[in-house]
């Protein structure tokens, strides 16, 4: 049975310049994948290739089973797609927005009705279902982009940047929309926000310079970073001078940083991530200074972004 | 079909919460009404040949101003890319855009039609003639169309869409001057051949012809059909 999304060496190219560069991934039942990668990275141009607004250079992508080149409608049908810029008709109002919506993707007459409802109560609309929709705040512009693309009960939902612009009230609601849809539907959205695909994603894909980098789940992915390469002391004040040269000359630490403006003085370490350098640096410190905690720290979703955007580099 | 029907509703939405609908509107009935006034009451003229020929020039200078934001406007406000979204084939977005455009045609024809009574009422003129000169108009004004949804297609500045339209209608219209200047019998059939004025003209003195209906209906099947081919090419 095919994956609800599934992308097979996927290219774009504008001229010389290529923007996506044989990407192959899928997107399964139920699950939610996030898009991390910086500016430029090819994402929303992955995005528009698989809601069928652009086509693709060369490679394939399938939603639910059909070809996006060869049987558009049919694609187009099984996706709801919420651009950046949310795509709205100012002189509409809120409702006739949805309609119209509603009614291009052929939602019977008798469904339409419970289905507004739905969307409305779902992305928190109702105090502005009647308002025009350029009278609305940016967070409710957002909302309604949102709110368009869960019409027609689309077993894929592509997203790009949905929180971006909202207070934290409304991001933590729309993720909770997100959360809610992805429980038995396919997610895929692209987001600057680390936290966000840590919340609410099941794998993420890393882009960079239109290249897949990795995709995994959060923890596979730091698994396959290795261990962080930050070592953090707590220390005691009252010790001789020198701690910083005394972790230097520890076989393993790169770089000292030391804030010893509050008690107790905070110290941290980059150490090169093969060996174990942390008992080294716990008997070097603690021959003269008192020690009070040691950490290594697990590796953050940004360590894991940084990571694979600096290898690539 | 229900796909068309959404955006033809959507257009006819548009239209008529912006005020460029009833500005093209009301331009072109107070022109076609001075002159039509004109020629009944000061000339002395109790027919609607004037008033068509004049009907004629006005819808190629103002329609273009109906159809420059069909497209144009979706692209520059980011819209298109939820029309190109939708479960939409490009054809449906074009033919229920069209249609819109059309509504708006039938409406300045309708208005017009209000020349009518007095006209009956004064004179005594040929039924068929007008009936030809109306399905004239309405043939004229929807190649009109067709070709600026074209031209709006291909731009995201609908004041480019407008003048473009506006420069090509001319073209078309005044066209067939040019045999004047021309000694190559080819030359001068084919410059009076695709001469809207011309096949217009016809229209208006009775004759619909079906050399002419078949030039108009040419024209904007070609246009649109080059619409679609412009939507699926900015894939």
């Amino acid at each position: 049975m095919p994956h609800p999304v599934e992308l097979h060496s996927l290219t774009k190219t504008y001229g010389e310049r290529t923007v996506v560069d044989r990407v192959s991934f899928h997107v399964g039942q139920g699950e939610i994948v996030g898009f991390l990668g910086p500016n430029g990275a090819g994402k929303t141009t992955t995005l528009r290739m698989i809601a069928g607004y652009l086509a693709p250079t060369s490679g394939q992508v399938t939603v639910a089973g059909h070809d996006v080149i060869r049987s558009p409608s049919a694609s187009a049908s099984a996706v709801g797609y919420a651009p950046e810029r949310p795509a709205l008709y100012d002189s509409f109002d809120v409702l006739g927005y949805l309609r119209f919506v509603a009614r291009a993707k052929r939602v019977h007459r008798a469904d339409m009705a419970s289905q507004l409802d739905r969307v409305v109560a779902a992305c928190r609309l109702e105090a502005v279902a009647r308002s025009d929709v350029y009278k609305l705040s940016k967070g409710y512009r957002q909302r309604l982009g949102l709110g368009q693309a869960l019409l027609g009960q689309p077993e894929v939902l592509l997203l790009d940047e949905p929180t971006s612009g909202l207070d934290p009230g409304q991001i933590s609601e729309t993720r909770e929309v997100i959360r809610s849809f992805g429980s038995d539907h396919s997610v895929l959205l692209s987001t600057h926000i680390l936290p966000e695909v840590t919340l609410l994603c099941d794998r993420i894909a890393i882009l960079h310079h239109g290249r897949l980098l990795a995709i995994d789940s959060p923890s596979g992915l730091g698994t396959a970073v290795g261990r962080a390469n930050r070592v953090e002391l707590q220390v005691a004040p009252g010790g001789p001078p020198g701690l910083k040269d005394r972790l230097l000359d520890v076989s393993g630490v790169v770089r000292v940083d030391i804030n010893d403006r509050q008690a107790p003085y905070s110290v941290n370490c980059a150490v090169e991530s093969s060996g174990n350098v942390e008992a080294a640096i716990a008997r070097a410190v603690s021959r003269d200074w008192e020690l009070l905690a040691l950490r290594r720290h697990d590796p953050s979703l940004e360590d894991v972004f940084l990571h694979y955007v600096e290898s690539a580099a | 079909m229900s796909g068309v029907l959404a955006v033809y509703g959507k257009e006819i939405k548009l239209y008529f919460r912006s005020p460029i609908a009833y500005f093209v509107l009301a331009v072109f009935l107070l022109g076609t009404g001075y002159f039509f006034s004109y020629n009944l009451f000061v000339s002395g003229l109790a027919t609607m040949r004037e008033t068509f020929q004049n009907m004629g020039l006005l819808a190629v200078i103002l329609l273009p101003a109906v159809s420059m934001r069909l497209f144009a406007t979706e692209y520059s406000a980011g819209t298109y890319e939820l029309l190109a979204t939708l479960p939409l084939a490009p054809w449906e977005v074009v033919v229920g855009k069209y249609l819109g455009a059309l509504t708006m045609l039938g409406l300045m024809a309708l208005g017009t039609m209000l020349d009518l009574v007095p006209l009956y009422l004064f004179g005594a003129p040929e039924t068929t003639t007008i009936i030809s000169g109306y399905l004239g108009f309405l043939l004229l004004g929807s190649t009109c169309l067709a070709i600026g949804q074209l031209c709006s297609s291909l731009t995201r500045n609908q004041i480019v869409a407008a003048l473009v339209t506006v420069s090509i209608l001319l073209g078309f219209w005044f066209v067939g001057h040019l045999q004047s200047f021309q000694t190559v019998q080819f030359l001068r059939e084919l410059f009076l051949y695709i001469s809207f004025a011309w096949h217009f003209g016809e229209f208006i003195e009775g004759l619909a012809r079906f050399e002419s209906l078949a030039l108009f209906v040419l024209f904007s099947v070609g246009a649109l059909t080059l619409n679609v081919c412009a939507l699926e090419w900015r894939r």
